[in-house]
């Protein structure tokens, strides 16, 4: 009778080698590690002459979910669509490896690409002043961390889906649009009605407003809705990309 | 159909892409340690059969059974090697890293050096293979499809862009894999390969199997000869000679293709007493399968 077993550390070994593809592809690598930090430079710091830190720790908020919105949306967007078309998506499928192994391995990539991109705008913050319980900043990078699954299910959902042009542009519009829609750069409450109202349907606005708490700036709404909203999201998000994995032919 | 002696099976399958059917109500049997062909023109659904039995496609109607399990399990093809056409590699990995990543699926792998000296590949293990050239890079999928020592190995145009030596070393391979157990299925253009190394060859036409056999049994059905000569005589001509079913030109040489060589022979020299160059040969697969397709396209039409 068959054998069922999975061979041990294959999830650990494909992650490892996801990471590694990354390292060396330091044309993606690197502009999306930078572009948050230098946002935060030039908009926060720079622009505002000498913020106080109280300004500084709320702009980190949003911020850092912005640092995780590239990788995911651009690893797995992009990324994804681009490695459909190339036929690598196709060598794995018929491969013995577990589906849920490629998912994961992408989205350790990502959230590596992440960890840099946040430590980068945390330091940033540091300078400008900030300074927080270990507790909380501990809780704030694990925010802006997990911030990158919901967007690393879309972007995988529309990889899946588009062909690689279509999907880099996709990418760009869900980039910017939950950048702008999410008050990760300007905050929520300078928006025009419309704009405020749209970002309700993003799940960077919520996850900025739960990260808003934590580093104590004024929020809208209760944090235990916004946790569940973003948890349906990602939940629907993931049953859109599990879709696409299944229905795609190649 | 149930047979026992099956590794992969389609079983009534029927299959439309982009709207137009491909496969109508398919039954296919890939038997254990046996080398299996998959023969026939460009359309014949080989490719979207192939798709069917390694879980890469779902029937629309029908069954895909591959060791009895449902070809996207990951139980089933944890004893399947697959080489595709289609399928790219990752340009930033080295062929060892990739090899040895793709071992790492199965559960009684060969070891990595011996897969990348079975495959060639001893001495551009260190390269990435975003650098290889194609020749290089099939016998980098060769390696992925081996390295598992699958149950069975599924060959999709394993030879296409690799040159002679390489497609022979590839070829011993394969055929030692089958002598120690494995079950091959292969598709290929080159019946010559087939003929090499099918215990079985399997004709598809328009999503049907239209005849299934050995080699040598589908070349003896099509049987006769093929005579070849120099000479003022007009393939139209050669119709009147017994036994005829095929006439063409071959470079500046009359080709024809008949039941049995010495009464045609004998008429042709009768015809033409200045003809030179007679060559008379066994009719080869290609020379088979041209003519069963013929006949099924009379039948069709």
């Amino acid at each position: 009778m068959t054998s069922v077993a999975i061979p041990s550390g294959v999830w650990r070994r494909e992650c490892l080698a996801e990471i590694r593809r990354s390292w060396r592809l330091p044309q993606f690598l690197v502009p999306t590690v930078l572009t948050p930090a230098a946002f935060y430079a030039l908009f926060t710091l720079a622009l505002n002459k000498s913020p106080s830190p109280t300004a500084a720790a709320m702009t980190l908020a949003g911020y850092g979910v912005f640092a995780a919105t590239g990788p995911a949306l651009f690893g797995f967007g992009a990324g994804v669509a681009m490695e459909r078309e190339q036929g690598l998506i196709e060598l794995k499928r018929v491969s013995p490896m577990p589906a849920g192994a490629y998912v994961a391995a992408k989205l350790a990539a990502a959230i590596m690409t992440t960890a840099m991109a946040v430590a980068l705008i945390d330091m940033l913050s540091l300078v400008a002043g900030v300074r927080m319980p270990l507790a909380n900043w501990a809780a704030l990078t694990t925010l802006h961390l997990l911030s990158a699954l919901p967007f690393a299910l879309i972007g995988f959902g529309l990889g899946m889906r588009l062909g690689g042009k279509a999907a880099v542009a996709a990418a760009n519009a869900l980039y910017l649009g939950s950048a702008v829609l999410g008050g990760l750069w300007i905050p929520p409450e300078a928006l025009p009605g419309w704009m405020r109202m749209a970002g309700e349907l993003v799940p960077s606005f919520h996850l900025a407003q739960l990260a808003r708490a934590i580093v104590g700036a004024p929020t809208v709404g209760s944090s235990a809705t916004h946790a569940a909203i973003v948890a349906m999201m990602t939940v629907a998000a993931g049953v859109w990309a599990w879709a696409g994995w299944r229905r795609s032919p190649a | 159909m149930l047979d026992l002696s099956a590794v992969a099976t389609l079983t009534g399958v029927t299959k439309r892409l982009g709207g137009k059917p491909v496969l109508n109500r398919l039954d296919l049997a890939i038997r254990a340690g046996e080398v299996t062909a998959l023969i026939g023109p460009n359309g014949a659904g080989k490719s979207t059969s192939v798709g069917l039995l390694t879980g890469r496609l779902t029937p629309d109607a029908g069954e895909a059974r591959l060791f009895g399990l449902d070809p996207q399990r990951p139980a089933a093809r944890r004893r399947m090697g697959v080489m595709l056409q289609s399928a790219g590699l990752p340009d930033v990995m080295t062929v060892r890293e990739l090899v040895t990543l793709q071992s790492g699926y199965y559960v009684d792998p060969r070891p990595v050096s011996e897969t990348l000296d079975l495959a060639g590949l001893t001495e551009l293990a260190e390269r990435r293979c975003g650098g290889l050239s194609g020749g290089q890079a099939r016998r980098v999928q060769y390696a992925l499809a081996i390295c598992g020592q699958p149950d069975l190995l599924v060959l999709d145009e394993p030879t296409a862009a690799m040159d002679r030596a390489s497609a022979r070393t590839l070829w011993a391979t394969v055929r030692e894999m089958a002598d120690r157990g494995a079950s091959v299925l292969l598709t290929s253009h080159d019946l010559a390969e087939a003929d090499a190394l099918a215990d079985r060859v399997l004709l598809m036409d328009r999503g049907r199997v239209v005849a299934d056999d050995t080699p040598a049994a589908i070349r003896a059905r099509a049987g006769g000869a093929v005579i070849r000569c120099r000479t003022r005589l007009a393939p139209a001509w050669a119709s009147v000679l017994p036994g005829i079913r095929e006439a063409g030109t071959d470079g500046a040489d009359l080709r024809v293709v008949v039941a049995d060589a010495a009464p045609a022979a004998r008429m042709l020299l009768e015809a033409d007493p200045a003809l030179t160059g007679l060559r008379i040969a066994d009719a080869t697969l290609e020379d088979a399968i041209a003519q069963l397709l013929a006949a099924e396209e009379r039948i069709a039409a």
